[in-house]
């Protein structure tokens, strides 16, 4: 794996060159396009090679580990994609999610499951709002997001583990076909994610609301309105990704989804989502998450130390993002 | 007249001290004259508070001056930290230089590398603070690392006048050193250039790929010497502990009205903000109420800044008054 990341990083100033050098943007384009293919088959060869990555275990070590984060991430990349960066609270919120399904599974599953999406959705939705009718600063509201759900969620549960109130939570894990039932969840996310973004009315508008907003108001898009759907889609795929965990795990509490952050936004980067919004999609995010857990779990397969497996994947998370950014610029 | 006395305690430039002014008063009052507030142990645990998130809120302030957000300030406190701990055994100065070095290396290289390649600081500095944490996985073998140098640990945080401690005069004096420079030299003139308006500024012959890569840099030590110091002082290092400074730092640097759009305020702002923070943390638990209302005073208020804030507001307030105006001239006339 060491070499794509060889790669990656002794391409970027090679990339500039070539950039000067034909002053075509396709020309440009196809060289970086090419660069990504490259990068993605050396991924594939590193991972096809290594002893015992195709066997039943790792594929499913793979895919449990590319749903929980997946989830996230995809909530993330409409979030990057309206041009608002990325934000703070998700994880936050598939923590209190979780809470709040398994604390209301004693209704049923399927009303707990409902509420749970509803308080994803509301949690979110209010961010959005301040976000996109007031154009408060998106980072500024995920934080207060975040420091009101932690202490929200402290005052109500007293900072104690909830446990599941009901039956019912093996619709949310298990196998069928041999699938993980949480890698289903996960490509419906993605597949509904994906057809939003590209079929429907409104998720045109969030790719046009990043990529200009101004020309986006003046072609008579609400910006206002599709900023917080957006937020809706992100609290709403961060509640999934909170049930799934609870189901998982059985049991949950804050602790659920620190770091899930940085992880899905190094995702949505890694998959091309461009940063400043206007560019990216959900597909996009899919093989990103999928291209960070192939370089874990190769990493952990040839016997790398913890510690350096985290090194090794920060280390190619950047030269990636570096690599895109490179691609975009004007 | 009336609408200036409203906006003039929100503006900018004063709202950290009325929003700090209203804690206090707040506090006092709740506290009921029982002296828990009011005491010089509160104001001590205010200063060892300051002293652990004020520099890295310093950092990302910073940072935030010039339009960018360093994100791996996270990162930089946690390594720096094993570092100082690591190399600090015989030396203690041994482990502040290594440490705070490295916090500069790494704002120098995060800023080559946004400048060099244009590429925004959110990205390079996510990159930058999962390769951070990751050295500091592989240094400390994912393990803690104890402190054996219990003088220094001690030394650290013995009071001084029964306010200070070692710790916070440290804080203190780099915030102090930190605003001398934006306010009397032209290093702050051409940060809050940059901040304001980066074409501009390189238009009038400011090198500001250099002004981004000394504000990086200066971001990275802040953050480093605070992990430094509090490594030092509690005795360890771990790779994990530490990861959670960004948001209370980000806030601190917001409240203390550091714009996230760039070009205001400086180190005695963030200096505000932090302190109004810890007077809320520090002044809540030592009126014996639970550590979660902290989270959800804190969090109130960043919505509110949020929405003093927007830039949309003023504009859909009018746009709503005057539409309520507008019907109920439709409904008198219609009666």
């Amino acid at each position: 794996m060491s070499d794509g990341a060889l790669n990656a990083a002794s391409a970027a100033p090679m990339v500039r060159l070539r950039a000067r050098m034909f002053q075509s943007g396709t020309a440009r384009r196809r060289i970086v396009l090419g660069i990504r293919a490259l990068t993605i088959a050396a991924i594939a060869v590193f991972a096809l090679t290594t002893p015992g990555f195709t066997s039943p275990l790792s594929i499913n070590a793979l895919l449990n580990a590319i749903s929980f984060i997946g989830c996230v991430a995809v909530g993330m990349t409409f979030i990057t994609l309206t041009g608002n960066i990325m934000s703070l609270c998700l994880g936050a919120t598939l923590s209190a999610s979780a809470l709040v399904f398994l604390a209301s599974l004693s209704a049923g599953i399927l009303p707990a499951f409902l509420l749970t999406l509803l308080f994803g959705i509301v949690v979110t939705a209010a961010q959005g709002v301040l976000i996109g009718y007031f154009r408060a600063n998106p980072i500024l509201v995920s934080i207060a997001g975040l420091s009101l759900l932690i202490g929200g969620a402290e005052l109500v549960t007293g900072g104690v583990r909830i446990y599941p109130g009901g039956e019912g939570l093996q619709v949310f894990k298990g196998r069928i076909a041999g699938i993980p039932v949480e890698t289903l969840y996960f490509f419906a996310t993605v597949v509904v994610g994906q057809f939003i973004l590209s079929w429907t009315r409104i998720g045109r508008a969030m790719t046009m609301v990043g990529s200009n907003a101004r020309a986006a108001t003046a072609a008579g898009i609400s910006t206002a309105a599709a900023v917080t759907f957006a937020y809706v889609l992100a609290g709403a795929c961060a509640a999934i990704s909170g049930i799934l965990l609870a189901a998982r795990y059985g049991s949950g509490d804050m602790e659920l989804g620190t770091g899930y952050d940085y992880t899905a936004i190094a995702a949505v980067l890694v998959g091309g989502t461009a940063i400043q919004g206007g560019s990216g999609s959900v597909v996009r995010t899919l093989i990103g998450v999928t291209v960070i857990a192939i370089i874990e779990v190769v990493l952990l397969l040839r016997g790398f130390s913890q510690q350096l497996q985290y090194l090794i994947t920060g280390i190619i998370v950047l030269s990636v993002i570096m690599l895109h950014t490179i691609g975009e610029r004007r | 007249m009336n609408a200036h006395f409203v906006k003039f305690p929100l503006s900018p430039t004063i709202r950290p001290f009325t929003i700090m002014a209203c804690a206090i008063i707040v506090l006092g009052i709740m506290d009921r004259g029982h002296g828990y507030f009011f005491s010089v142990g509160t104001i001590f645990s205010v200063m060892q508070l300051f002293a652990t998130i004020g520099l890295v809120a310093l950092g990302l302030g910073l940072s935030m001056l010039v339009r960018e957000f360093d994100l791996s300030v996270a990162g930089m406190v946690g390594l720096a930290g094993c570092i100082a701990v690591m190399t600090g055994v015989e030396n203690p100065w041994l482990g502040v230089l290594l440490g705070v070095g490295a916090g500069v290396v790494s704002g120098v290289v995060q800023g080559l590398i946004m400048t060099r390649l244009g590429l925004s600081s959110v990205g390079v500095t996510l990159g930058g603070l999962l390769t951070l944490q990751g050295i500091t996985y592989v240094l400390t073998e994912n393990k803690t690392i104890s402190y054996p140098n219990m003088a220094v640990a001690l030394g650290l945080n013995e009071p001084i006048a029964n306010l200070l401690s070692v710790r916070s005069v440290a804080a203190l004096a780099v915030f102090v050193l930190a605003a001398v420079v934006m306010t009397t030299t032209h290093i702050g003139r051409d940060v809050i250039a940059t901040g304001s308006d980066r074409r501009a500024s390189r238009i009038a012959g400011l090198n500001t790929d250099r002004v981004i890569i000394g504000v990086f840099a200066a971001s990275g030590a802040s953050a480093a010497l605070a992990g430094v110091l509090l490594s030092y002082s509690l005795g360890a290092a771990s790779p994990v502990a530490l990861a959670d400074v960004l948001a209370p730092a980000a806030a601190a640097a917001i409240v203390g009205g550091v714009s996230v759009v760039g070009g205001r305020r400086g180190p005695m702002g963030i200096a505000a903000g932090v302190l109004t923070l810890c007077v809320l943390r520090s002044g809540l638990s030592a009126i014996g109420v639970s550590p979660h209302v902290h989270e959800i005073v804190t969090g109130s208020i960043l919505v509110f800044i949020a929405i003093l804030d927007a830039p949309d507001l003023a504009r859909r307030v009018t746009t709503w008054r005057l539409d309520r105006a507008e019907r109920q001239a439709m409904a008198k006339k219609s009666s």
